[in-house]
């Protein structure tokens, strides 16, 4: 009960917080902000303030606090323990017998899964981009893996795939394919390729809706006037689509492959990283380490890397690409 | 001519069979996982004889899954969950893509780079600090762990999503509204908010389904099954020689269908909104 008060009593209170900032900013002289210019100057603060005090507590916070955590000798079973120890969970991370095939598993895993997503919502946001009957009901189908659960779509392909009862095998027997039922799950190698095709299923339709959008967009003109210059198709795609689309191809590799790389329930639902860690990639493993043998101090270290990494990953990214000129063509 | 005619209709042709192609792949998992929650646990784990059609329909999964498993509990902590954090991120987005939208100011170039990261850093990375502070606070095994938790982890994307429907709105509008004598939270109501509804409806979809499809804060944050969302239920439901393959197929298709209807009908706005930021018009 006094959970539930209190919910409803954090819900009320960022409510309150923000209609009192919007009724602040309506009342006319005699209020505390007498200076106009002044006001001006903190009404956009005043807008932010609730969504910049939480994430600051709740993200800024705990996001500073694993920093420190990767540097002490952090463990939930011997809280009293607990003690600065300089490198030594960096030391210990990189020591790690299978630290190294992890990290191929996870290079594996956002190359093919982002190259994957990317040529297939391509394709289909391609075939799209052209008047046919039914396209809103055909889109609406297309389109709903976006809203799909990853521990649904990793329980489909965990069933599909099945060593005994799964459908994939059935079908590749059916078809003479292979000639007996193949473990998936657990062979080496075939597990992570599981994941990646679950993944690549579970993302093609977010390529494909923001490469339709920037499709779109395109005006028409421009390709009539290719046309009556006898231009044709592959350069009319390689001179004037993609260079169209290609802020928003950038844009959309780059968050994909920041998210693809980070999220592992997939990899939980569909293998639990085995066998023996050959589907295992960073962050998994990360969790693995904190929730089994909570040494918060060694998943920190190795949360403290990946961050490292993806932050410049970002900036090579940009850089590479040229997303600055990008848009002017 | 007749060449032309020719090249026309192989590409449509072409456009068809890769239509068909995505059709099949989107579908065939779905449909399976459909027709296996239909199956009897005798039909399932028949390794001889695999079938593409349920031979006896049944809703014992469905029955076993409700009765023995509390799914309808399960169901009720993700949609208050789900709803709360929605409304919550909703109205709080509404406020900071305005002010993002309508503003200079001296610190936005920063706040958006704060923004960025968050959106760069492993959920995980801040999960573990934050179940020590939750330890701390004795939040671990509440509801409000997740609210929490959900409302940080959506809120930046929303509210930089906010903003570019923001910015579609020419400020004209606003101006007009004040000089007809409209206080600032009237225009708001009145004017902007009507015109922002497709971008309201996206934000209130993409919280709802980032909180209702979250599995690992889940099964870190709580830990008794009267508070279990669908996922983590699910979940439990995986023992590790024997899986209810039915009764999680069962699970899946019911968790599976509040999203999808949500999806169906919102989809342009969703569409819109997902796209809202990343292309220019």
């Amino acid at each position: 009960m006094f959970i539930v008060l209190l919910y409803v009593a954090a819900v009320g209170a960022a409510s309150a917080l923000g209609i009192l900032i919007i009724r602040r900013q309506t009342k006319g002289s005699g209020s505390i902000w007498t200076n106009l210019a002044m006001k001006r100057r903190l009404e956009p603060y005043l807008f932010l303030l609730p969504t910049m005090l939480l994430l600051l507590l709740m993200f800024g916070y705990p996001l500073i606090n694993s920093i420190f955590m990767a540097f002490q000798n952090y463990k939930l079973t011997q809280v009293s323990k607990i003690h600065f120890n300089g490198l030594d969970n960096f030391r210990k991370l990189f020591s790690e017998t299978d630290i190294s095939l992890i990290i191929k598993n996870s290079l594996v895993y956002v190359v093919i899964s982002v190259g994957g997503q990317f040529i297939l919502g391509m394709t289909l946001a391609m075939a799209l981009n052209k008047q046919f009957p039914f396209r809103g009901v055909y889109q609406a189908i297309v389109f709903l893996p976006w809203s799909f659960s990853a521990f649904v779509i990793g329980l489909m392909h965990r069933w599909s795939f099945n060593g005994e009862y799964g459908v994939v095998n059935d079908l590749l027997l059916k078809f003479n394919l292979i000639g007996e039922k193949i473990a998936w799950l657990g062979t080496p190698g075939f597990s992570l390729a599981v994941v990646i095709i679950a993944m690549i299923w579970m993302g093609i339709p977010f390529f494909a809706i923001m490469i339709l959008a920037a499709l779109q967009s395109i005006p028409m003109d421009i390709y009539e006037a290719s046309y009556i210059d006898g231009c044709g198709p592959i350069r009319r795609f390689t001179k004037i689509t993609f260079p169209y689309i290609k802020p928003t191809v950038i844009i959309t590799v780059l968050l994909r492959t920041i998210w693809i790389f980070n999220s592992f329930d997939l990899i939980v639902v569909i293998t639990n990283g085995g066998p023996a860690n050959t589907s295992q990639t960073l962050p998994s493993y990360m969790y693995t380490k904190a929730f089994s043998s909570y040494d918060f101090g060694l998943a920190s270290a190795l949360g403290v890397v990946l961050m490292t990494t993806l932050v410049i990953y970002v900036t090579l990214f940009l850089k590479v690409t040229d997303y600055n000129k990008a848009g002017s063509f | 001519m007749k060449h032309y005619k020719i090249k026309r209709i192989g590409g449509n042709l072409g456009r068809a069979l890769l239509l068909l192609f995505f059709l099949l792949l989107v579908v065939m998992p779905i449909y399976w996982m459909t027709i296996t929650s239909f199956k009897s646990h005798r039909e399932i784990v028949n390794a001889q004889e695999i079938t593409y059609f349920p031979r006896e329909r049944t809703t014992e999964n469905y029955v076993q899954l409700f009765k023995l498993y509390d799914y309808r509990g399960m169901l009720t902590n993700s949609l208050f969950i789900s709803i709360t954090t929605g409304l919550c991120i909703t109205f709080l987005s509404i406020l900071g893509g305005y002010g993002l939208a309508r503003y200079e100011f001296s610190t936005k170039g920063l706040m958006l780079l704060f923004f960025l990261i968050t959106q760069m850093i492993p959920g995980i990375l801040v999960i573990i600090p934050l179940y020590v502070i939750f330890s701390k606070l004795g939040m671990i095994n509440t509801r409000l762990s997740l609210f929490f938790f959900y409302l940080i982890s959506n809120l930046p994307f929303c509210v930089i999503t906010m903003r570019s429907f923001f910015e579609r709105i020419p400020y004209t509008l606003e101006e007009a509204a004040y000089v007809d004598g409209c206080t600032k939270l009237q225009t708001l109501i009145r004017i902007v908010l009507p015109v922002m509804f497709p971008g309201i409806v996206a934000v209130f979809v993409f919280a709802f389904i980032g909180a209702w499809n979250e599995l690992i804060a889940g099964t870190i944050f709580i830990n008794t099954s009267n508070l279990w969302t669908v996922p983590v239920g699910l979940k439990s439901l995986i023992g590790k020689y024997d899986v209810k393959w039915g009764v999680l197929m069962a699970g899946g298709v019911c968790a599976l269908l509040p999203t999808a209807i949500m999806f169906a009908f919102m989809q342009k706005f969703v569409v819109e909104g997902l796209t809202a930021g990343a292309v220019k018009e």
